[in-house]
């Protein structure tokens, strides 16, 4: 009886063990944090290119994480790319009609993701509103290209 | 030339009849594995379910950890050497993370498990069946399914994950260990771009999930290998050897196809 | 008691594989006696037990058990079936994981929600019929042949069944214990009023403690009746069993070719070619 008393307890330790290693991969490993899920709005901006940007990238102000990029699309009529943006709800109504977009590269080869820098524009963007003033992804390709033809041109 | 050619159609014949043999034995373990998994487990159940997590959990945990140690201490090791020429040697930290939670931990605890745990269960069921214990427990008036191998396939199948998940975490520690203590890379790059690399859901979910496949289809095969074997020695001796075999290979080739399914963008 | 037999087989076929095993056994096996079952080596007369006991299946004909076809019953009343008989397997068959007395407790858990003191009264009282009250927390690879094969009489009796299939008790075993199993079967049949079905091709123990006697051969019933009849049965089949001459209608050869082509080595294939 006292054997499988230790073997039970032996047990049950084994399934704790393995909990409180999930909730450590959880915390220390992915970053989870159990504040609720902030509210959020929507926001939607075209790019003529958006390089190699992905869903759930990073939206960034002033270097601030404050949403994720939520789905991309083409819009047929402008044959553009259609990004939405999903933002921190604390944000809705802050940022001005004429604030940029632009999408950023994180280091030289790192991954994309977009900031947002604010205008001057008295009105406000709202949910499901469109951001008009973006810039494209910078493509490392295109870029030589125009550097060189400089180069030729001078 | 009729001899070519009758020695041509017995060999189309006897591939016929493998074929139709392995369906055969797919057919009965699939039969198998519905008769021993369904069903509310009785209080005795839980009982034999908790002896069982003992004998395939608890005594396996050794043998997965060390080995999570090793493997995170080797990644880190060869990781270092690579990421330093890049000056990349602060995304150890997500390198090591990632590897483990979504290959390596349940690949190799997987295969670990089947060497350890699986091999055990058919050799002992093996020996049930042959010293007639299976068949008079029948006559008994109990079902060896649900009395032998429910509680043994139960407890692989929740055994497997919780390895899974210590492996994980001892090799992010050995990681840590060689990566921060010993070659000096700064601790909270480690640990931050592990965090802005590694999701919940995404890697450790798929990890998991990965595990729990793995968890069913090596208790699965152990423990229908014990029970349809030949109750002879030879017998459960080719027995143990498929077991492991088999379950090593289903390990590997599902996880391509997991993989596949998961990040491969399928 | 009804004289009904208790158990009767008509018309049994089974084969394994390409090998046939019975072609067309009848038999009826009465209440209350034992019966034995007897022939040489390879005839299958475990096979006739498991078919008894419902697991295997024959091709046709049919087992009755007390009234019930065996293999017409669903799962759950062919386990109820099943509590109302014991069996003791040729090598005692105990549960490696359990003690001598929770081996002998196991029918008794499972099918019984007795409490824990009477469980262990009766596993005591089963343990002293067969002599073995003293070895109770033994494991069973402590003990040797014979007492495991009696600790597996007791699990057989621990239900009080009204059948029990003995499946060759008397293999292997030492002249003492093979003197104490025959007892006990004989002690067992005339105490619990059971029917007991003894397979065995051990002629002088079984001819002690049979009632009646079934010899099957070649997959058929070749004789049946009481130990005296089949004594003086002039079958030659029969005597050579019986009387265990080592050659006669069952050869000592396996089927071969001539010895005198083996040896000089024409083997048929270079004389075909």
């Amino acid at each position: 009886m006292k054997r499988s008393k230790t073997m039970e307890f032996g047990v049950g330790l084994f399934m704790v063990a393995g909990i409180l290693g999930l909730v450590f991969l959880g915390l220390r490993v992915s970053g989870l944090t159990f504040s609720a899920p902030s509210q959020s709005f929507q926001l939607e901006a075209n790019f003529a290119n958006i390089g190699s940007l992905k869903p759930r990238a990073r939206v960034t102000m002033a270097g601030v994480t404050v949403g994720r990029v939520e789905a991309i699309e083409l819009d047929t009529e402008w044959f553009d790319a259609r990004v939405v943006l999903s933002l921190d709800s604390e944000l809705e109504g802050q940022l001005s009609k004429d604030s940029i977009a632009s999408i950023l590269t994180a280091g030289l080869l790192g991954e994309q993701y977009i900031g947002l820098s604010v205008g001057g524009d008295p009105e406000m963007l709202e949910d499901g509103d469109t951001i008009r003033d973006t810039q494209s992804a910078l493509v490392l390709e295109e870029l030589i290209q125009q550097f060189v033809s400089n180069m030729a041109s001078n | 030339m009729q001899s070519k050619f009758s020695n041509s159609t017995a060999r189309i014949t006897r591939l016929g009849r493998r074929g139709c043999d392995l369906m055969e034995a797919l057919g009965r373990a699939g039969v198998f594995l519905f008769q021993s998994a369904v069903g509310v487990p009785s209080r005795e159940g839980w009982r034999l379910w908790l002896h069982q997590m003992h004998f395939v959990g608890v005594l396996s945990l050794a043998i997965v950890l060390v080995s999570g140690l090793f493997i995170g201490m080797v990644l880190a090791l060869q990781g270092y050497t690579i990421l330093v020429d890049f000056g990349a040697e602060q995304a150890l930290g997500q390198m090591v993370a990632l590897s483990l939670l979504r290959e390596l931990a349940p690949v190799v605890a997987a295969l670990l498990f089947a060497g350890r745990a699986g091999s055990a269960l058919t050799a002992e069921i093996g020996l049930m069946k042959a010293t007639e214990q299976l068949t008079s427990m029948e006559m008994i008036g109990v079902d060896p399914l649900r009395r032998v191998v429910a509680p043994r396939l139960w407890a692989g199948f929740v055994s497997l994950p919780i390895l899974t998940v210590g492996f994980s975490v001892v090799g992010i520690w050995g990681g840590y260990l060689v990566g921060v203590e010993w070659l000096g890379v700064f601790e909270g790059s480690y640990w931050s771009n592990m965090q802005a690399s590694v999701t919940f859901v995404d890697d450790i979910g798929n990890g998991m999930i990965k595990s729990a496949v793995f968890a069913l289809v090596v208790t699965w095969i152990a423990v229908f290998q014990g029970y349809d074997l030949v109750p002879t020695s030879e017998g459960i001796s080719r027995a143990t050897t498929r077991t492991v075999v088999y379950s090593s290979l289903a390990v590997l080739g599902l996880d391509f196809v997991l993989t596949a399914i998961m990040f491969g963008g399928l | 008691m009804t004289d009904a037999p208790f158990i009767e087989i008509e018309e049994l076929y089974f084969s394994r594989g390409d090998h046939e095993i019975f072609r067309g056994v009848n038999m009826t096996i009465p209440r209350g006696k034992v019966t034995a079952i007897m022939g040489p080596s390879g005839t299958g007369k475990t096979t006739l037990l498991k078919l008894i006991g419902g697991q295997l299946t024959p091709e046709s004909g049919r087992i009755l058990i007390d009234g019930q076809d065996v293999h017409k019953l669903s799962r759950k009343a062919l386990f109820t079936l099943r509590k109302r008989m014991g069996m003791l397997f040729q090598s005692g068959a105990l549960f490696s994981d359990l003690d001598v007395f929770e081996n002998v407790a196991f029918p008794l858990r499972v099918h019984t929600d007795l409490p824990n003191t009477m469980v262990r009264d009766l596993v005591l009282l089963k343990l002293q019929s067969v002599g073995l009250r003293g070895a109770r927390h033994l494991t069973p690879a402590e003990l040797s042949g014979g007492m495991a094969r009696r600790v597996a009489l007791a699990r057989a009796v621990a239900l009080d069944p009204e059948l029990i299939l003995y499946d060759e008790p008397f293999v292997g075993q030492d002249p003492i214990s093979m003197g104490v199993l025959v007892q006990l079967i004989k002690r067992l049949n005339q105490a619990l009023q059971l029917t007991s079905v003894v397979v065995s091709h051990d002629i002088k123990e079984t001819l002690s403690i049979a009632d009646y006697l079934y010899l099957i051969a070649d997959g058929q019933v070749v004789a049946h009746g009481t130990p005296q009849t089949l004594d003086t049965n002039q079958d030659p089949r029969v005597s050579q069993f019986i009387h265990g001459e080592p050659d006669g209608p069952v050869p000592f050869h396996y089927p071969a070719e001539a010895f005198y082509r083996d040896i000089l080595g024409d083997s048929p294939k270079a004389q075909i070619g």
